[in-house]
């Protein structure tokens, strides 16, 4: 009885680990994608066309696309190996900050929808299924933009990083920090963040 | 020179309805660019469109989060700082409002066929460039294309081959990617004036890429070669002030966010 049993127990325990990565993955590209729906329904709202009109369906935007951001995830990988020794008020400081800052960035470069499509071209999961990437290609004015989703599971699945032309955002800023961090300190990192965000609120923005 | 930054338009070749219509007229290019089988998916592994590969794996990023942010070796920081601030300037100051006009006067359907025609024209560059890095379907892909669009596509104004299929995955080579294929390291990170962010080695390149643009070797009148070099930078510019705005606005350092971005992008081109 005993080898038997095992034998079962090694099929199944086998089976749940082929299993596993295929589900994982597509339940987080169905989180992805009820969310890129749900922005794009908004995005075709007749109010988006209008500055006037457009403040509560930006609101409704900011709304949905914040649920599928892990902040946490992303404001520690950015500031990367620092991190530890930051003290908690200056982690909560940080990540209000960082996230107001991305926020304003995709905010401001969303005026209404130009008939982007969204092709998804394939996902890739970790060994253990708790990451997964999902890969998408972006059309617009004739241009194919390859942008790649990081995700992780908490309580549902989260990104933690979006890579657009081969280039990880969460990469990206970690470099720009670390370039700050080495010569400056988190009071100040703080204070720049902010500031570059009243600049996109501003609207001075080089375009 | 320029045109070496800017991205010029990634050909993503989707079926279409009515392809095999098109090539059928063009047996050569119907060879690469439309097989009845075989036919290279875009959902499929190939790598092309995720450019990730790059990057840590999902398996790795954890531990990956855990180290310094430097992408690369900047001994010349200050003197790059430097060059960045004047060619933002330019950027700004120049570049603009140059390319304000030129828009102005020059409607959108024209910029799009003289940025299809020069991306034709340089199709040297792609083709040895992939037969150096050992793709020779890919290059015979770019020579199919070439000979496609410069028939079909009216000497490369219109770029029809952009539509169809591929054998195989093919993005645009340079000698900078090759060089990096082979193994040569990226060296030093450079900020040139008027050129902007290159590595040591994607300097170097840039001379392969020179050499191999047929606007190099117009010699008869020199003017001409000059004149169409200029039209290219020119008709580019809105692409490139595009690029550098969108890196611009979310940037609490932009120097090391340009520096990052270009060396990230270029990492991911040298592995597909």
């Amino acid at each position: 009885m005993m080898p038997r049993f095992t034998v079962i127990a090694a099929a199944v325990l086998c089976l749940t680990c082929l299993f596993a990565a295929p589900a994982a993955a597509s339940e987080a590209r169905d989180a992805l994608e009820n969310t890129i729906n749900q922005v794009l329904t908004e995005l075709k709202k007749p109010a988006m066309r209008d500055p006037a009109t457009r403040q509560p369906v930006l609101a409704n935007i900011e709304r949905i696309i914040k649920q599928l951001f892990s902040f946490d995830e992303l404001s520690m990988r950015t500031v990367g190996p620092k991190w530890k020794s930051f003290t908690p008020e200056q982690k909560a400081q940080f990540k209000t900050a960082f996230e107001d800052l991305l926020r304003a960035r995709y905010l401001h470069s969303m005026d209404g929808y130009d008939g982007e499509k969204i092709t998804y071209t394939g996902e890739t999961a970790s060994t253990k299924g708790d990451k997964v990437e999902i890969q998408t290609v972006v059309e617009s004015d004739g241009k194919a933009v390859p942008v790649a989703y990081r995700m992780l599971k908490a309580d549902r699945w989260l990104i933690y990083d979006v890579i657009i032309e081969g280039v990880s955002l969460v990469q990206n800023y970690r470099s720009q920090f670390q370039s700050i961090l080495d010569k400056d300190d988190v009071d100040t990192l703080v204070r720049m963040i902010r500031q570059k965000t009243e600049e996109i609120a501003a609207g001075k923005t080089g375009s | 020179m320029l045109k070496i930054i800017v991205a010029v338009s990634l050909l993503l070749l989707l079926p279409v309805p009515g392809r095999d219509a098109c090539a059928a007229e063009f047996p050569f290019g119907a060879k690469l660019l439309a097989p009845d089988q075989d036919t290279y998916e875009t959902s499929g592994e190939g790598g092309r469109v995720a450019g990730s590969d790059h990057l840590p794996s999902l398996d790795e990023d954890d531990a990956y989060a855990d180290q310094v942010g430097r992408i690369i070796a900047d001994p010349l920081e200050p003197v790059n700082r430097a060059f960045f601030v004047i060619n933002d300037v330019i950027l700004e100051h120049a570049a603009r409002p140059l390319s304000a006009g030129y828009t102005f006067v020059t409607p959108e359907f024209m910029r799009k066929g003289i940025s299809n025609f020069f991306y034709n024209l340089n199709f040297p560059v792609r083709f040895t460039n992939n037969l150096l890095q050992g793709k020779p379907l890919a290059a015979g892909v770019e020579m199919s294309r070439f000979i496609f669009n410069t028939t079909a596509g009216l000497g490369g104004l219109f770029n029809p081959a952009e539509k169809l299929e591929t054998v195989v995955p093919v993005s645009d080579e340079d000698t900078g990617q090759t060089m990096g294929v082979w193994g040569i390291g990226e060296g030093l990170y450079l900020v040139w004036p008027l050129l902007g962010p290159k590595t040591l080695r994607d300097t170097v390149g840039l001379g392969g890429d020179y050499l191999l643009s047929p606007t190099t070797w117009i010699d008869d009148p020199w003017q001409l070669g000059l004149g169409l070099s200029a039209l290219e930078v020119v008709n580019n510019l809105d692409q490139i002030l595009d690029m550098y705005d969108q890196l611009k606005l979310g940037a609490v350092d932009p120097y090391a966010s340009v520096r990052d971005a270009y060396v990230q992008n270029r990492r991911a081109k040298i592995r597909q």
